[in-house]
């Protein structure tokens, strides 16, 4: 039975979405990319269009959606050539469901409108110095003292770390291994918290990725999110929704790629015809395009898996991984199209080549990913 | 019997070459990768005295290519921007002088390239002509005892730090490719020569790269190097030497990879080990080597065969060149993946080898056109018995 994944209303949030990207975005990514942040305002314009707090409840300002009207966000964000300005405007979208998902009704209302509204950018503190995929071995400390929590630690490759209002934090309130994480709300104008490192990156240049460092800050004990303890349960509950995120923005960056690459080849000319005189090349700009599909459709079938509630860990970690590669290869390939040309700032596919690289890293590396699918199919 | 032994000389050379650059070269590298452009060609200068007083650009000027990869893999493991810088100026310009450039022309520019002060470039790409030289549109009038080139040279390396250019240029349209195209020297303060803004590449920012304009630029007619019209044939076999030492290239930067991987697979541990003590990390890096190797030994035969004359040497280059630069892209993203999120951030040896490596498949003929140049090859060569 043949079924079409997007709807009407995704079509018009679609469209919402390729307008705001023309007016917001594109105007000015490349001076964001060069000066590697873009500015604060561009969230409140985001809430403000109605692009924040995708899939979250209205009742704190977000907009219930099914998961092909994310897909369908991630596709069209995608379009601004800037994969790391996607990333820094959507970090409240692994930063805020552990709130949803075990925060108090007071802890949402505090925590999460602000962020829809665009005024306030929140971020997801886990991964540290030695510890990324192993979280279970996460060393960051939060001892509890009276009404509060003194956490000392350090988080490393935290998304919009720079200038988050406030990260939601994995720390150790108990002893080794996962049974020992919570995940604390640390303010970053808590004392002792401060910004230890900007860190630079070979892409995803327009989205601010921090060092954290945590001496002696004092936190609020109603800022734990559920019960010590639970942390874990918090973080490995959104793995597979930012896993599927990845996905997209995978097939989406391979598909902007591929795009450029046909616009090239029609147009420049060796040997007296266009590139696409060439059956070389033809035939190049047909596998990339056959990847693109191919990874696009299965990444929209995991995505109506997850849509009907069905557990897809297996599928989720499969697809990851599937179009992460097919981005990387897409975009080595449309930079081999452009020839030299494809190796300078001058066209959008260097680019391109840069930011594709983290998304077969982050989230879960390919390999993180292939340990995942061989436990669920018990190889 | 085949014999894989460097002579004595060539293993001297590398363990001079290893210490020089682990010394002079390496120290450098990250610098000259990060630095703005308009720093770049200080401390690209800086790096070229060392390399002229290692005898490094006399080595590139004289020696057999076989000695020249082997001392090559070494500068490019240590600083790949400045292996490119200094290819571009002691192969591509230098040594096409000292085949094929007159007596007085030597004796002009080549101290200078040799010791490193003076820095040569070599522009023949154009916005509308990289392999297909058929779109030049660059052209050389003589004009009494002068030439005058009109036109643009687009991504020349050095460009930015050059002191003196030899530029790709028609003589004769009408006679076509084999017969109309020459070399001229061209040197920096040449009136009618502007170099434009510095092109900001994705890796190997050591070699800094930018267009250059020629407008009524006049020459003295001595500024012909060989004959007019033979601009084709030498332009070829400065496109072979060059495509030895990028492939010499491609492997030192295979070697950079593995080192910084190795290191990264001791150091960092998950789950309770080693990182390089999982069968999927150690498996990366048994690639990795298998790659290089295999690479090194194409790189070295096309070297000998060209040292050589053999007949074989333009499909040997060609076929080591289209390996090892796709053998260092893999290589290099297995790096990385090694790495994690540790490779992907600015400061990391991995984050920029990953870029430098790109430029591999892409310069002096992209990988599509050394498969072109094979198969004609393969297709003349190879006959229904």
């Amino acid at each position: 039975m043949y079924q079409e994944y997007f709807k009407e209303d995704h079509q018009i949030f679609r469209t919402t979405v390729r307008k705001f990207v023309e007016k917001e975005v594109k105007p000015d990514i490349e001076h964001w990319e060069d000066a590697e942040i873009f500015p604060v305002e561009l969230y409140a314009k985001a809430a403000e269009a109605g692009l924040m707090g995708l899939d979250f409840p209205e009742a704190y300002g977000g907009i219930p959606c099914d998961k092909f009207m994310h897909v369908a966000y991630t596709e069209e964000i995608c379009r601004c050539g800037s994969i790391g300005l996607v990333s820094g405007l959507g970090s409240y979208a692994i930063a805020c469901p552990p709130i949803l998902h075990m925060g108090t009704e007071e802890q949402k209302q505090r925590f999460l409108t602000p962020v829809f509204q665009g005024q306030k950018i929140a971020a997801l503190g886990i991964t540290e110095p030695d510890a990324g995929s192993d979280v279970a071995n996460i060393r960051t400390r939060a001892v509890r003292d009276g009404d509060h929590y003194v956490v000392n630690g350090a988080k490393t490759f935290i998304t919009s770390g720079c200038r988050a209002n406030f990260i939601t934090t994995a720390v150790r309130t108990g002893g080794s291994g996962f049974k020992g994480i919570s995940l604390l709300v640390i303010d970053s104008s808590t004392p002792g918290f401060s910004v230890a490192k900007k860190i630079r990156k070979m892409g995803w240049n327009a989205s601010d990725t921090a060092e954290l460092s945590f001496e002696d800050c004092r936190v609020p004990a109603e800022n734990l999110l559920g019960g010590e303890g639970m942390g874990f349960y918090g973080i490995m509950a959104n793995f597979q929704n930012e896993r599927l995120a990845l996905a997209v923005m995978a097939h989406a960056t391979a598909e902007l790629a591929l795009e450029e690459s046909i616009k090239y080849a029609k147009t420049r000319e060796a040997f007296g015809k266009t590139l696409s005189g060439f059956q070389v090349t033809r035939h190049k700009l047909v596998d990339m395009a056959t990847k693109v599909s191919v990874a696009k459709e299965y990444n929209y079938r995991v995505a109506a898996k997850m849509q009907a509630g069905i557990d897809c860990l297996r599928e989720v970690s499969m697809a990851k991984n599937f179009a992460c590669e097919v981005c990387d290869k897409v975009v080595f390939d449309a930079v081999q199209i452009h020839g030299g040309y494809g190796y300078t700032r001058e066209y959008l596919v260097e680019r391109l080549y840069r930011d594709s690289r983290i998304l077969s890293i982050g989230g879960g590396t390919t390999e993180i990913m292939k340990e995942i699918v061989s436990k669920v199919m018990k190889f | 019997m085949i014999d894989y032994e460097l002579t004595r000389e060539q293993k001297d050379l590398q363990g001079r070459m290893t210490a020089f650059c682990s010394a002079e070269i390496a120290p450098a590298a990250a610098e000259l990768d990060a630095a703005a452009t308009d720093k770049v060609p200080e401390l690209l200068r800086a790096q070229f005295k060392k390399l002229g007083g290692a005898g490094y650009f006399d080595l590139l000027l004289n020696a057999d290519f076989v000695s020249q990869c082997v001392a090559g893999e070494e500068v490019a493991k240590a600083g790949p921007g400045a292996f490119l810088a200094a290819m571009s100026s002691g192969t591509a310009f230098g040594m096409a002088l000292s085949c094929f450039g007159s007596q007085a022309q030597k004796s002009r520019y080549l101290p200078g390239i040799a010791s490193g002060d003076k820095i040569g470039a070599l522009a023949g790409t154009e916005a509308e002509a990289g392999s297909d030289l058929s779109g030049l549109s660059t052209k050389a009038e003589r004009k009494g005892d002068q030439w005058i080139l009109t036109g643009s040279k687009d991504l020349v390396t050095n460009a930015p730090v050059a002191d003196v250019f030899l530029v790709l240029a028609w003589t004769d349209r009408e006679a076509g490719l084999e017969k109309g195209l020459s070399l001229f020297v061209v040197e920096k303060g040449a009136a009618g020569l502007a170099v434009g803004p510095t092109v900001e590449t994705m890796g190997l920012r050591g070699a800094p790269t930018a267009g250059i304009t020629l407008t009524g630029c006049a020459v003295p007619a001595d500024a012909l190097v060989g004959e007019a019209g033979g601009g084709y044939a030498l332009l070829g076999r400065i496109t072979e030497w060059i495509k030895i030492s990028l492939s010499a290239m491609s492997v030192g930067l295979g070697v950079a990879c593995m080192e910084v991987s190795t290191g990264h697979g001791k150091g960092k541990k998950a789950f309770g080990k080693p990182i390089g003590l999982f069968e999927g990390v150690g498996a990366k890096l048994a690639v990795m080597f298998t790659l290089n190797d295999l690479g090194r030994m194409m790189t070295l035969r096309a070297a000998w065969s060209t040292d050589h004359q053999e007949t074989e040497a333009p499909i040997l280059t060609a076929s080591a060149k289209l390996f090892t630069s796709e053998s260092v892209n893999k290589i290099a993203d297995l790096a990385m993946q090694v790495h994690g999120g540790h490779g992907y951030i600015k400061g990391s040896a991995v984050e920029r080898l990953y870029r430098d490596a790109r430029f591999a498949e892409l310069a002096y003929g992209t990988s599509e056109m050394q498969r072109a140049f094979i198969a004609r090859d393969s297709l003349n060569r190879y006959k229904p018995a």
